[in-house]
């Protein structure tokens, strides 16, 4: 029965990870670790004699405190054979707090900077044989228009002028794309499109990662975004989890809904801007140094749409979407994004 | 500390000793003891957490109130748990009789019943709960934009077709037809008088050059009504979901024909044919008459527009003299001819798709048929 860890597990898509393995009688035990304190959902899980679920404040970004938690005697009595990394997404950027969005270690962004880390410790811990990983389908490079469809061997963005956040994604992918063939560990790489859940909440799009509010978009370009609800990315996870393959994979729901739409339905219209306010907005960015703020005002994912083949996921992980997203009406009278299953 | 034997692949053998598996002191601080510390016990936060368990302000009302129930989200009725995925097949659109529509507002209103019910038809291509393709067909937006096509294509082309029947009733077919006029109101003419004339009726997919895909609004308005950028996945991806894909193998060597060249038709590209056989799908030839004649170019300024990165610059009788007006259509009749299937894939298969001269043969033989269409229908 595998034991596994979850890192970010206070972040919103970690929860629901950890929410899945918890229900997954499969699976024997929960190491979860976040930057921030236990979440109030977590408390259900923690309770129990003895717990199934445990739960650590780490920094993830950091070698010291990493190196602590692999040698840690509940890292090891737990026997952890499987680390299930999900890079950090959650609320950064101007209006979200410093603290949270963290400095750059060593000169290169915290997410990437944990990403080595996790690689590094995980290769390192005798007992982990698999490591799955979170990544972002926006790491591909788009051609003009909605067109792009996306296999795991489409080439990546690899354009110097591409934003930093998306980059960090980037330097995440190809650390653990590296290590795909790793004879010792089993490496999946589960790359993500926008992520949708229940409440109208959206992740890992640039364009719309973040508080809720206005966002820019260029004039006369309204691109296609390919959506998966979160408990399908959690799905996924799980089925990496029990599964044997190592290798790179799409996950995608069926949905895809243009920039536009999606932003009014998760609450963050966007407006159509000319592009010299975007480059101003970009320019912005760069003097402020808020990497998340400028991928969402440059960079092709504002005006090229991309769907995913997920076909390769479907045959070696068993995994098809069984969440669709929709609209919904909430109490408020607003329409929103809702998940639900089929 | 058990010494275990290690056969490495040079044929060494090697003891190694196994870290001790029992508990032994971390270097560092252990965070989980460390959170252990921290945490409160689960019965005492859980004590805490009663006096919070009240209405929370502007989440949940007053239970005094007569709606004391909290908010909640209700679901479109589709998204239920006894909804189910539609089996994965071709994307089908129901017979006429068949078709539940609404009342529709705006200009909707002026159309026939039977067109109003054909746009409803339509709405069966979306599969999922968003109301797009993955292209970014909206079926509303065509709806929307449906009424100035067919005003144009009633009253300002006037129409006229004929050999509907070559159109099969379901099933992914190509389109094959001649290009011509400088804006592609060839395409869109033939896309109306498809969907009026099928039954069930189906939505021609027409493929579009790359650079459509750069250019503002135009790449928004070409993807809402359903046209689809030409790459060899997506042309693959509509044959396999069952739809009729409409081509112009001329490409823009079909717009840029001068005056001199009209209804000659320019060397066919060949992709279409090796999507033809790999799908198995049928090749109707399609003769667009009118186009030619809608903005006849005397002049083409090849090397200007390479510079500007246009397709084509041409001189017209109104272009460039009444700017951005003289790239309109004048009012030429237009019609529509379908020929008969051409069935390459029955007897050359897909086998047939890994040979590119039996590709360009084949992309021949339906220029051939496409050309004997307008000669004998102009």
């Amino acid at each position: 029965m595998p034991a596994v860890l979850v890192t970010h597990a206070d972040e919103p898509l970690g929860r629901r990870i950890v929410k899945t393995l918890f229900h997954d009688e499969r699976i024997e035990r929960i190491l979860a670790l976040g930057g921030g304190p236990a979440p109030r959902s977590f408390d259900r899980f923690l309770a129990g004699s003895p717990p199934r679920v445990a739960y650590a404040r780490v920094d993830l970004a950091k070698h010291r405190p990493m190196a602590d938690l692999f040698r840690s005697s509940r890292f090891r009595e737990a026997s952890i054979d499987t680390v299930v990394h999900v890079p950090s997404h959650g609320p950064t950027g101007a209006l979200a707090s410093k603290e949270r969005a963290g400095p750059l270690v060593s000169g290169v962004p915290p997410r990437t900077a944990e990403a080595r880390l996790v690689l590094q410790h995980s290769l390192d811990a005798r007992s982990v044989t698999s490591l799955i990983v979170i990544g972002s389908a926006f790491v591909y490079r788009l051609a003009p228009g909605n067109a792009n469809r996306l296999s795991e061997t489409s080439e990546l963005d690899l354009d110097p002028n591409v934003p930093a956040e998306i980059r960090s994604w980037i330097d995440c992918d190809m650390v653990f794309h590296a290590e795909v063939g790793n004879h010792r560990a089993r490496v999946v790489l589960l790359r993500v499109p926008t992520v949708v859940a229940s409440g109208g909440f959206v992740y890992f799009n640039p364009a719309l990662s973040g508080p809720r509010g206005l966002r820019l978009r260029p004039i006369g370009f309204d691109p296609m975004c390919a959506v998966v609800a979160d408990q399908d990315v959690a799905r996924a996870v799980l089925a990496a989890v029990h599964g044997g393959s190592s290798g790179v994979y799409n996950v995608a729901g069926t949905e895809h809904l243009p920039l536009s739409v999606l932003g009014r339905w998760t609450r963050r219209p966007t407006v159509p801007v000319p592009d010299p306010v975007l480059r101003a907005a970009a320019f912005a960015a760069t003097v402020l140094r808020e990497p998340q703020l400028r991928a969402s005002v440059e960079g092709t994912h504002l005006r090229y749409g991309f769907s995913l083949d997920t076909r390769r996921a479907e045959r070696d992980l068993g995994f098809r979407p069984s969440y669709r997203v929709g609209l919904g009406r909430a109490g408020d009278g607003r329409v929103q994004l809702e998940t639900s299953p089929v | 500390m058990t010494p275990t034997k290690v056969l490495f692949l040079d044929g060494v053998r090697e003891e190694v000793v196994e870290p001790a598996t029992g508990p032994r002191t971390a270097l560092g601080s252990d965070p989980f003891e460390a959170a252990d510390a921290a945490e409160e016990p689960f019965s005492e936060r859980l004590e805490k957490l009663r006096p919070l368990q009240g209405p929370r302000p502007g989440l949940l009302r007053d239970a005094s109130s007569p709606s004391a129930s909290p908010p909640r989200v209700r679901r479109p009725k589709s998204l239920g748990p006894d909804a189910t995925l539609k089996p994965r097949g071709w994307a089908r659109t129901p017979r006429l009789a068949e078709v539940d529509f609404a009342e529709q507002s705006g200009l909707l209103r002026l159309l026939p019943e039977s067109e109003r019910r054909r746009l409803a038809a339509l709405d069966h291509l979306v599969d999922g709960e968003a109301p797009y393709d993955r292209f970014g067909f909206s079926p509303g937006a065509l709806r929307a934009a449906f009424p100035l096509f067919f005003a144009l294509y009633r009253f300002y082309f006037r129409v006229k077709s004929e050999g509907h029947e070559n159109i099969p009733a379901e099933g992914p077919a190509i389109l094959a037809a001649n290009h011509g006029g400088l804006l592609p109101f060839d395409g869109a003419m033939g896309i109306v008088d498809i969907l009026l004339h099928t039954d069930p009726p189906r939505l021609a997919r027409a493929i579009v050059d790359r650079w459509a895909g750069r250019l503002p609004w135009v790449n928004v308005f070409y993807a809402r009504v359903g046209q689809v950028i030409g790459t060899r996945e997506n042309f693959s991806d509509l044959l396999e979901d069952g739809q009729l894909v409409f081509v112009f193998p001329e490409g823009v060597e079909g717009i840029r024909k001068l005056v001199t060249q009209r209804y000659r038709l320019q060397r066919f590209h060949v992709g279409f044919v090796e999507q033809s056989l790999r799908a198995g799908a049928p090749i109707i030839p399609m003769a667009v008459l009118g186009s030619d004649d809608q903005a006849p170019i005397l002049f083409d300024l090849k090397p200007v527009a390479r510079r500007l990165g246009l397709p084509v610059l041409p001189i017209t009788p109104t272009f460039p003299w009444f700017g951005p007006l003289g790239l309109l259509p004048y009012p030429v009749r237009y019609r529509i001819v379908y020929g008969e299937p051409l069935r390459f894939h029955e007897r050359f298969g897909p086998e047939g798709a890994e040979d590119p001269r039996l590709i360009r043969y084949l992309a021949n033989q339906v220029r051939r048929s496409v050309q004997s269409l307008v000669d004998r229908h102009r």
